[in-house]
């Protein structure tokens, strides 16, 4: 943390982007980068800078764009505006091998190894210099590399005999190889142990202290305050604030930045009368989870808050019947949890609606008729008969009713954009009339006029149902929610109506697990 | 049985065994490179009748050899065309492939059913072929037999100690590391599919120049299906494709002079023998393969980025 003198000090409080270190060539330079995909604009002009020796850390939620701008960086996809520099010359990648070849390394959260062959021939697999290989000294310049950089491994193992922190490194050995001038490390904690992450963090440091540039990528608080000089947020496709790690005041002004407050579209609600409980969760632990409390009516509207990885997952899981609870009692519509799930009904019980709308949701190469069957079919059932024709109206219906473009039942899941294919999601889960409904993330990834639709319809199932709502986006929780609940490894910090302005205000420490 | 028997039979089994360690190395190097060839049996009948038709007309033995493995390159690129470009079924193209193989040779070679050709000459080579019992069984066979001696290491040298032959198998354990790592595993996996294809022509070739010295339809007779096997049970690698190949060349042997002696046995199920070991050794080799090297990704093409 030293060498930076030039740069103005700024507190957080009013954010600078493109923090630089006076005389210092930055080694990648982003200069007002966007792009944009069909109906989302990805990145917004993103000016960062990336210097040598210090470790930036780029923080933010899924869908906040922060792996569009990898994949620009690495060469894979072009900027529709702005452009990059690297060592002060502009770039303009047309394949990820220049990218490589202008020294930016990527390691990525899924590892391209060959798990069959031996770490050295995995790091020098298309450098290895010559036609004949010689084994004894690829072994020897792995091995002195690793030493070099603090990465002890075997260059003898078989990757695939390795663990996950020591496959990382093999990943890591093989940018060093080439003499990656800047690294960038995608959730590259997401992986490994508690005890892999501390030496991948000395690693990082170990390489930063040899000149390198690295980019950390992630959203877990803790590990970036903890490694990195440097930190960026993103969100929504753009930069919220750059600081340096040293003037971060609070990790709870950190995390109400990346999670964010701005509100980009503002929806009526009028209060429903709260009717029966539908949803009632005791002292729920397990698997990620410690004593979770909390009860839902129809009516009402219970947003779970945090940054993701802190138990929402873990909590939908459980209440949508994929895990048993291990300890604690949830009672859904006053059964509890196993009665309620061995005598599943299809209609007038639960509908979820899961994060991930294109993989859990729909099966991408069936048509929306066979979409709609996937969690109705009891519905259309005649003995071992299914009534298609039936099927194909109601699907029609639907798609006329929640407005799915393309107006077409023949359709394949894939073909429709992110917002229609959540509008059909919603209008399908709707209509098994569910007293309890959980959605994830539901607005993540769509545009304005879409995120207004489901937000609509999400109002209105409140006539017949409870919502439990786990959201990112506290934007989000606070227009559509009654009550929220502020998560925490795992645990509740504290639930609390949306009317309880003080608590609101707190929502960032408790989501950086500060109770006070 | 007589010493001298035995090791006439013994010098037999090399002579059955060497067609089938060319098209076993050769399937090894195609599956190395990710691509499964089912077409093997088709491409030594091809490549038989192409170097036997080489050397009838030309009179050159060497020239038919060329001719053979030219054959089994080429038809071996209409499957990597199949597979690399159109992204064609591997296990489709291939059994086109020994349909349209065999099929083609015995069309092209009726007209040429029951003539000879001068082929390779036995060789005793030199001090070695003195040797006591070793020099009757190996060293007085023709070249072919020796070229084949080598050619397990050459393969063997090729996979595992060049360049070349790491990229080759990264293409097919996981084409996309080898992307990543800057190589062309299409280009890669291309090569590998039309080595092997010289390799398995070579032991066509083999067949009709220095086995039989003539023309006969199905010559090729079950060897490249028993090769396909073969790889499976040499777990993919060169050194035990040898035993493999030997192995199976005694039994073939074995069972020839069995119906030479004139024994009671019905030859259908002499003729049996060699099969029914295939099935034998494969469920074995099954059985016992947890990591048996088998390359991961192993009849899966690749797929262009979209």
């Amino acid at each position: 943390m030293n060498g930076h003198e030039g740069s103005e000090r700024l507190t957080s409080a009013t954010p600078r982007t493109d923090i630089g270190v006076a005389d210092v060539l930055p080694m990648v330079r982003l200069c007002g980068v966007s792009k944009r995909f069909v109906q989302v604009l990805a990145n917004d002009r993103i000016s960062l800078s990336f210097m040598p020796g210090r470790i930036k850390a780029l923080l933010g939620e899924n869908g906040a764009g922060k792996s569009t701008l990898m994949a620009m960086l690495a060469g894979r996809f072009k900027p529709d505006a702005g452009h990059m520099e690297v060592a002060g010359q502009p770039v303009d990648f047309a394949s990820p091998r220049e990218a490589i070849a202008a020294g930016i390394g990527m390691v990525y959260q899924h590892f391209m190894l060959v798990e069959n062959m031996t770490v050295a021939e995995n790091v020098l697999l298309g450098q290895e210099g010559g036609i004949m290989l010689n084994p004894t000294a690829m072994r020897r310049r792995v091995a002195e590399l690793a030493e070099r950089f603090g990465l002890g491994i075997d260059a003898r193992a078989r990757v695939g005999d390795l663990s996950m922190g020591e496959r990382q490194r093999v990943e890591i050995l093989k940018l060093l190889h080439r003499e990656s001038k800047i690294l960038i490390f995608d959730e590259p904690t997401a992986v490994l142990t508690p005890v892999e992450a501390e030496s991948l963090f000395a690693a990082l440091r170990a390489m930063s202290a040899q000149g390198k540039s690295i980019v950390f990528i992630s959203h877990k608080l803790e590990e970036v305050l903890s490694v990195a000089d440097e930190i960026a947020i993103l969100r929504r496709g753009r930069i919220e604030g750059e600081f340096l790690a040293s003037e971060v005041e609070s990790p709870a002004e950190l995390a109400r930045r990346m999670v964010g407050r701005d509100v980009v579209l503002e929806i009526e609600r009028e209060a429903v009368a709260p009717g029966r409980l539908v949803l009632d969760v005791k002292h729920l632990s397990g698997g990620g989870l410690d004593d979770v409390s909390f009860d839902l009516r129809r009516g009402e509207i219970l947003a779970i808050v945090g940054v993701a990885g802190n138990g929402q997952q873990q909590l939908v899981e459980v209440v949508c019947g994929l895990e048993k609870p291990r300890g604690g009692q949830v009672d859904i519509l006053g059964q509890d949890w196993v009665n309620f799930f061995q005598s599943r009904a299809w209609k007038g019980a639960l509908a979820w609606i899961p994060e991930d709308r294109a993989g859990l949701a729909t099966c991408r190469g069936l048509n929306l008729t066979d979409n709609l069957l996937l969690t109705t079919r009891q519905g259309f059932a005649h003995g071992q008969w299914l009534e298609r024709s039936r099927a194909s109206e109601t699907a029609q219906g639907l798609v006329r009713e929640h407005n799915v473009q393309p107006g077409n039942i023949e359709a394949q899941a894939w073909q429709l954009s992110g917002g229609n294919l959540q509008k059909f999601v919603l209008a399908r889960e709707l209509y098994r009339e569910p007293r309890l409904v959980v959605a994830e993330q539901p607005t993540q990834g769509l545009d304005v006029a879409a995120t207004e639709a489901v937000w609509r319809r999400l109002l209105e199932v409140r006539k017949t149902a409870g919502l439990l709502l786990v959201t990112g986006d506290l934007a989000e929780a606070l227009q559509l929610a009654d009550r929220v609940a502020v998560m925490f490894r795992g645990r509740i910090m504290n639930q609390f109506p949306v009317s309880d302005a003080a608590q609101v205000e707190r929502i960032g420490s408790l989501m950086a697990g500060l109770k006070d | 049985m007589s010493p001298e028997l035995v090791i006439a039979l013994l010098a037999a089994a090399v002579q059955a065994g060497t067609p089938i360690l060319f098209a076993t190395l050769g399937e090894i190097i195609s599956e190395k490179a990710g691509v499964l060839n089912l077409g093997v049996e088709g491409v030594m009948a091809l490549s038989a009748f192409a170097a036997f038709i080489t050397c009838h007309l030309t009179g050159s033995a060497w020239l038919g050899l060329l001719a053979g493995g030219m054959a089994g390159t080429l038809l071996c690129g209409l499957h990597s065309l199949v597979c690399q470009v159109f992204l064609g079924n591997q296990v489709v193209s291939g059994l086109a492939l020994t349909l349209f193989g065999v099929g083609l040779a015995t069309f092209l070679g009726t007209p040429y059913v029951g003539q000879s050709t001068e082929g390779f000459a036995k060789i005793a080579l030199p001090l070695l072929s003195d040797l006591p019992v070793l020099g009757p069984i190996f060293f007085r066979h023709d070249v072919l037999v020796y070229l084949c001696y080598a050619s397990p290491v050459a393969v063997w040298f090729l996979l595992n100690r060049t360049s070349l032959g790491l990229g080759l198998r990264a293409a097919g354990e996981m084409p996309a590391a080898a992307a990543a790592a800057g190589l062309k595993p299409q280009r890669l996996r291309a090569f590998g599919v039309m080595a092997g294809g010289f390799l398995c022509g070579l032991g066509g070739a083999y067949l009709s120049l220095a086995h039989t010295h003539l023309w006969t339809t199905g010559l090729s007779g079950g060897r490249g299906w028993v090769a396909v096997a073969l790889v499976i049970f040499a777990f993919w690698r060169p050194g035990r494709a040898v035993i493999g190949a030997f192995l199976f060349g005694s039994v073939m042997a074995f069972q020839l002079r069995l119906q030479a002696t004139g024994t009671n046995v019905p030859s259908s199920l002499l003729l049996m023998l060699p099969y029914a070991l295939t099935v034998i050794v494969l469920v074995f080799s099954a059985a016992r393969a947890r990591r048996s090297g088998a390359p991961a990704a192993l009849g899966v093409n690749i797929e262009p980025e979209d």
